[in-house]
């Protein structure tokens, strides 16, 4: 085989393995939003398992290299073995998403962990022969002899292997699973609240990932025959991170095209260049030196990539004719204990929270009335937020209860709030910004077959009618709340108003019963307040309990059944508005406090 | 016992370097809000500014001096140059450190290019030995402790006593406030940058004595101790990060001297791991408290 043939053969064969982890991470990083920064651990993994289950025994060949197992797999089993142990790994690691850290500082997590690995195995040299690494390891294709057949040969394995990867990637990383994990991504908070299980999600992302890694790492071994601590690495990581900023977040075409320009000809291309001078480090560290001012000129000058993530705005067929408001199909459950007939669908029982010796809620007991819309009033400072928080569960109280279609939710997680029906908004408005209103509230549907495995394997077979009809349900809330015409608009680029419109109607599409509003009309116009509460009574008509948190009484007036007044943590009344109105003591706590 | 005293005297030794350069992480990342990967690798330039410098046979002090004050000044262009412009336009917490790990990839690369691969042995030139109270000191310690206990005086009357100092708490604590309140803030970052660097160059130099053999990969290896001192005493507490050094020197000595030299580094790692997975927010904060440097968005 001549020099430029297997010069090609090589740059090849790195280029479809370099490709194969890249869209993995890039599938965690660019489209889920998880920093794993240990990425390289998992392809090691995977080139380490194929190794030992290739080697044969350690005593072989003199027992020069000690590891563990030393087996003779078939080939293909040891390549899908490979996978398997770094899905397993990637799922371990998952679990540090359950802190749900700042994303740096699970980049930082990560980092220290990738490190912690390379000591490991080099501390450890039973474990897979320390910092000399493994040798030998066969190349599953030694059968061809050697030569050219057996070069190219592994070249179109890589290849076919690269294209099928593409195929179950792509069943993630588009479609409504792809879309479910940028929801995530934009706002994990919010992503919770519609009663998505975010860790359950990182968990699988990262299984997934980690089984590309696992086999581009014991492709990658199959062909350079020998393995060790100095070829994964923390910065091959970065190398990978850099293809991926420098092709384009989140976009698996722009990972191609990094991965054309990054790993390839600047990390693995450099190394074939001649050693220069008496400095056998001065070639690599050049080579990391570019990859890093790439990465740094990429994220000033064009943070998107060469390939920006544009995913194509999904105009599903709507019907011509907007649906006339009346006959608009959404659903609000049902009475889910109707034996409750206390007719109260939450009841909130002595909660406390304090934050640094600040009792922001010292004992409020209160309750909401089924089909009713409740008012929590009272001075800034009160409480209310923390309350509504405590309910919502995304802030744990010190103390007492809360009760929810009579069931003792205190303990739960927010998802699993959400998911029974109770279902929140924020102050600021957490819109997804990377998707359209409609995708918005799509993506919001509880219980898609398309979240499921099922319908990541099934495809649009099965989840495609239920999808449709998802987004007819969409639809029909665009129309009662006037906003139509901005479904096919990027939720990032909509106005402030707007915002907290498509978050009323992102909690409603996730099928409450009790809905938690918190502040909706703050820095509304008239008009869009006028449209709003329009939108609440109506829903209140059809059977739907709200919660809202509200300063301005003019809306108080207009919407409360029932009004809720907090003063310094506690519930200071609780009656109708004009009841309260004429209570002097609500007046002077309301004013004074 | 004999062993125990000594290993603690080890882990003492230890924790004030890695407390004096954790100090000036923590103060850094209080102020800007970025954890900086980028500061490891300004310490392996100290190392070597203190090595060329004291290998030509200049005075300890002066060497401390003169690279403290080059690291300040490297920092502060640091954060001017490239830090703060690309906060400005909006880069977010990952891509901050995806920038400082690029950043410190090139500074290494430019340091193995101007002096080599090769490793650098170095500490033996102080290694009288001092004995008393069943610990044995080499000089080199001493004056590192000692450094290290006169430069923390010094920031914490710089902290508690001066006007500057109390701005800097402001600032860090909540700029817009701090500025609200008519502190010019820009300045204090300024002020902040310099004196954190100032702690890199010494700790850098401090490391270079100490240790008795380093390479390029000092600071990168050296980074994760820092971090975990820092993480360990809640990140952007000064006073956090000087008990948390302390810490993380001496439990990595009880792991080199009780289970293995090669897992030294592992025990400190464990640590910072442990540490973000349980109690992210440090041994010593309460809760609620500093919700601005942890909350999840």
């Amino acid at each position: 085989m001549s020099g430029w043939e297997y010069y090609a053969v090589v740059l090849l064969v790195y280029f479809a393995t370099f490709l194969i982890s890249a869209w993995g991470l890039n599938l965690e990083f660019g489209v889920a939003g998880i920093p794993n920064f240990a990425y390289i651990v998992l392809v090691a993994a995977g080139a380490y398992t194929y190794s030992v289950l290739t080697l044969g025994p350690s005593s072989g060949n003199g027992g020069f290299q000690r590891y563990v197992l030393g087996a003779t797999l078939p080939y293909p089993l040891a390549i899908v073995c490979a996978g398997a142990v770094s899905a397993v790994l990637g799922a371990v690691i998952g679990i540090t998403g359950l802190k749900r850290l700042r994303p740096d500082y699970q980049a930082m997590a990560m980092l220290v962990v990738s490190i912690t690995a390379t000591t490991i195995v080099i501390a450890d040299v039973g474990l897979v022969n320390g910092s000399a690494g493994l040798a030998l390891i066969p190349n599953p294709l030694h059968s061809l002899g050697g030569g050219s057949r057996q070069a190219w040969g592994y070249v179109g394995m890589v290849f076919g292997v690269c294209a099928l990867v593409y195929v179950v990637l792509r069943r993630f990383s588009s479609g409504p699973f792809g879309r479910l994990l940028r929801a995530m991504r934009d706002d994990e908070d919010a992503a919770l609240a519609i009663g998505k299980n975010v860790v359950a999600l990182r968990i699988a992302v990262q299984a997934v990932g980690g089984a590309m890694a696992g086999l581009s790492g014991a492709l990658l071994v199959g062909f350079i025959g020998g393995w060790s601590p100095s070829a994964w690495l923390f910065i091959e990581t970065m190398a990978l991170l850099t293809a991926i900023i420098v092709g384009g977040m989140g976009n698996d075409w722009g990972v191609v095209a990094g991965t054309l320009i990054v790993p390839t000809l600047i990390v693995q291309g450099v190394q074939f260049l001649p050693t220069v001078g008496g400095n056998p480090e001065l070639i690599p560290q050049l080579g990391w030196m570019i990859l890093g001012l790439l990465t740094i000129a990429f994220l000033f000058f064009r943070p998107s990539g060469l390939i920006p993530e544009r995913r194509p705005v999904s105009r599903v067929a709507l019907p011509a004719a907007a649906p006339a408001v009346r006959t608009a199909t959404f659903r609000v459950p049902e009475a889910r204990a109707a034996a409750d007939a206390s007719d109260e669908i939450l009841r909130v029982e002595g909660i406390r929270r304090e934050f640094g010796g600040v009792r922001a809620v010292d004992g409020a007991t209160f309750g909401v009335a089924r089909g009713s819309i409740t008012g929590l009033i009272g001075p800034n400072g009160a409480g209310k937020s923390t309350a509504l928080g405590i309910v919502s569960g995304f802030v744990r109280a010190t103390g007492g209860s809360v009760r929810f279609d009579g069931v003792d939710i205190t303990a739960r997680p927010p998802h699993r709030r959400a998911r029974r029906g109770l279902v929140r908004t924020f102050q600021l408005p957490r819109e997804f910004g990377s998707l359209t209103t409609l995708e918005n509230l799509v993506v919001a549907a509880p219980h898609a077959r398309s979240e499921s495995a099922l319908g990541v394997l099934g495809g649009r077979r099965y989840w495609g009618r239920e999808e449709r009809e998802i987004t007819e349900r969409a639809r029909a809330l665009l129309v009662l709340f006037q906003m139509e015409d901005k479904a096919f608009e990027r939720a990032r680029q909509l106005s402030g108003g707007q915002k907290r419109m498509l978050e009323v109607m992102r909690a409603v599409m996730a099928e409450p019963s009790l809905l938690l509003l918190d502040e909706p009309t703050a820095g509304l116009s008239p008009m869009l307040t006028e449209r709003l509460g329009d939108a609440c009574l109506e829903l209140r008509d059809r059977g739907l309990s709200i919660l809202l948190v509200e300063h301005e009484l003019d809306t108080i007036d207009r919407l409360c059944d029932t009004v809720v007044v907090m003063v310094q943590g506690k519930v200071f009344a609780q009656g109708a508005m004009e009841d309260l109105r004429r209570s002097r003591e609500v007046q002077e706590a309301y004013i004074a406090g | 016992m004999g062993v125990i005293v000594q290993t603690i005297g080890f882990g003492i030794a230890a924790g004030a370097v890695i407390s004096l350069g954790a100090v000036g992480f923590t103060v850094q990342f209080g102020i800007s809000n970025v954890l900086n990967i980028t500061y490891g690798a300004f310490m392996t330039l100290a190392a070597y500014l203190g090595y060329a410098l004291l290998s030509r046979g200049l005075d300890v002090w002066i060497t401390l001096a003169v690279v403290g004050l080059a690291l300040a000044v490297a920092s502060l262009l640091f954060n001017r140059v490239f830090l703060a412009p690309l906060q400005r336009r909006g880069a977010g917490f990952v891509s901050l450190v995806i920038g400082t790990v690029a950043a410190g990839i090139i500074l290494q690369g430019a340091i193995v290019i101007l002096v080599g691969p090769g490793a650098i042995t170095y500490g033996a030139q102080f290694d009288t030995t001092v004995s008393g109270l069943g610990f044995d000191f080499t000089v080199a310690q001493l004056v590192i402790i000692g450094l290290a206990l006169a430069l923390m005086l010094g920031l914490h009357v710089l902290l508690t006593r001066t006007k500057i100092g109390r701005a800097m708490r402001a600032t860090s604590n909540n700029p817009t406030v701090a500025r609200a309140c008519g502190i010019r803030t820009s300045r204090i970052t300024d002020v902040t940058w310099l004196l954190t660097g100032f702690l890199c160059g010494t700790a850098g130099v401090a490391l270079a004595v100490t240790t008795v053999t380093f390479d390029f990969n000092l600071g990168s290896t050296f980074l994760i101790y820092m971090i975990a001192a820092a993480v360990l005493g809640g990140i952007g507490q000064p006073y956090g990060a000087m008990i948390g050094g302390l810490v993380v020197g001496i439990a990595s000595q009880f792991g080199a001297a009780y289970w293995s030299p090669a897992y030294q580094d592992v025990v400190a790692f464990s640590i910072l791991i442990a540490m973000l997975l349980i109690r992210p927010r440090g041994l010593f904060a309460a809760a609620g408290v500093n919700r601005r440097n942890l909350s999840a968005a």
